[in-house]
């Protein structure tokens, strides 16, 4: 069982991917109207952007690929464990391994480490319930896990991931595809107010099934981050509205 | 980075008959040539991201600014602006003849440059395939696929390029990709920014001869010669 539990105090976080490496000072981010700040994805070994279009815009929101590109766990902390520590919420970071080996090995580096206050461990959309309790067991130590579920798929593998000995579920933007430009369609994660209904809604059935959930997609208002805590999530994540005018404190 | 409040006073058809709008701001929230302000409309419900806006021409009560993308803004929109942001063009002031080489929608992220230049260097010229506004008359404007053989006439070259055309300047300036460009050159790149610098996503990434680099936060005005083209 993990040593401590993670409380968030105000109910509210980024997304993994939202803002970086770290809570920058200097950006326009009131970080007290954050509970916890969640990094980027982090990867053991370096990934690059993805390759062709990765932004394409819809009514209401947008889709977006972009491989997660980050310098790996190595590069990350060697530029960034010392902002860690220093930081003035507590910082989750987000891993994205390709097995359990992998996030074995990037566990035993995170656990101890000063600032980090838990992880959050990403699955890839096609996980199966094996899988995600494998993840979920690899991850499970000395800091508090939060299991990011593929989003159509959470109410299917939740479950598992709480049984396993995660503290609580997130969940990853949904996956979609439009057409391109160029008459080829293009896929990727959706952001935007547009999903909202979609994302609610899953939150509620979660919810109704005693999971532990951080909600997340589609939030944009102060209203739409009630309607989350109404729901019965434990807390937000913030994606895309953090970058319109620096989320223009939706949560003040 | 500074926050500040502005308003659209007036909008007009610049060149590639792309909107721009007159942003009444602060002096001090004007970008420089090739940098941005990114701009939110608070009261627009269907805004889901900000928008850079570039400086096509200073006024006196703000900038004429073009966007990446079309505006369904309208006169009097009260908007939040951050910034300026990113690196802007840095011309050395030893210019005689500059060269402007224009591949995507619009002539007016250059232009500011001609403003800047016109007391010091001899000759201004444009290269462009788009229909174009009423320019500086010392402005010579030449097609593109003539500018292969101009390559020896500037000493400078400012360039505006979607990231998905830059893999075609070999072909525009008529080099082979060994070849080594007779000239420094300095290049708007211009990309969706979805994230505006604030989370380093990836999605604005353009490839460098070393890794890749983020037009948000590394440009979006890059030597062209630390990207891979």
């Amino acid at each position: 069982m993990p040593k401590h539990d993670l409380s968030f105090n105000p109910a509210a976080m980024n997304t993994a991917g939202s803002l970086g490496f770290y809570p920058d000072s200097h950006s326009l981010i009131d970080w007290s109207a954050l509970g916890a700040f969640v990094t980027n994805p982090i990867s053991l070994t370096p990934r690059t952007p993805a390759h062709g279009r990765r932004y394409t815009p819809y009514p209401g929101g947008f889709l977006l690929h972009t491989g997660y590109p980050n310098p790996g766990l190595s590069h990350v902390l060697r530029r960034y464990a010392g902002q860690w520590s220093r930081s003035p919420l507590p910082v989750i970071v987000h891993l994205l391994a390709r097995g359990t080996e992998e996030l074995v090995k990037m566990v035993r580096r995170l656990e101890n480490m000063e600032g980090v206050s838990g992880l959050e461990v990403g699955m890839v959309s096609e996980a199966t319930t094996d899988m995600v309790v494998a993840s979920t067991q690899a991850s499970v130590g000395e800091l508090p896990v939060i299991i990011q579920l593929p989003m159509e798929r959470s109410l299917e593998l939740a479950g598992s991931a709480i049984q396993a000995g995660a503290v609580a579920i997130s969940l990853a933007a949904p996956r979609g595809m439009l057409p391109s430009q160029e008459g080829k369609s293009v896929q990727g994660r959706l952001y935007g107010p547009a999903i909202l209904p979609m994302t609610l809604r899953v939150v509620h059935e979660l919810t109704q099934l005693s999971i532990p959930v951080i909600g997340a997609g589609g939030i944009y208002t102060r209203q739409h981050v009630d309607a989350m805590l109404t729901a019965g999530a434990l807390a937000v994540q913030l994606d895309s509205c953090l970058w319109c005018g620096a989320g223009s404190g939706i949560l003040t | 980075m500074g926050h500040s409040i502005g308003r659209i006073s007036e909008i007009r058809l610049g060149s590639g008959r792309i909107p721009e709008m007159m942003i009444a701001c602060p002096e001090s929230a004007v970008p420089d040539a090739g940098q941005y302000l990114l701009a939110y409309d608070r009261d627009d419900p269907n805004t889901v991201l900000s928008i850079p806006l570039f400086m096509a021409e200073k006024s006196n009560q703000g900038f004429w600014a073009a966007s990446l993308s079309p505006l369904n803004w309208v006169p009097g929109a009260k908007l939040d602006l951050i910034g300026p942001l990113g690196h802007g063009f840095d011309l050395p002031h030893n210019i005689q003849r500059l060269g402007l080489v224009v591949l995507g929608d619009t002539v007016s992220r250059l232009l500011p440059l001609v403003h800047l230049t016109t007391q010091t260097i001899t000759g201004v010229t444009l290269f462009t395939d788009l229909s174009l506004p009423i320019l500086p008359a010392a402005l010579e404007v030449y097609p593109l696929a003539s500018l292969k053989d101009f390559m020896d006439w500037p000493d400078f070259l400012a360039l505006d390029v979607p990231l998905d055309n830059l893999p075609q300047l070999h072909a525009i300036f008529g080099l082979s990709n060994r070849d080594i460009l007779p000239c420094p050159a300095q290049v708007l790149m211009t990309t969706p920014m979805p994230c505006v610098g604030m989370a380093q996503c990836g999605a604005c990434a353009v490839p460098a001869r070393r890794g890749w680099k983020l037009v948000c936060e590394d440009g979006p005005v890059f030597d062209l010669n630390v990207l891979q083209w």
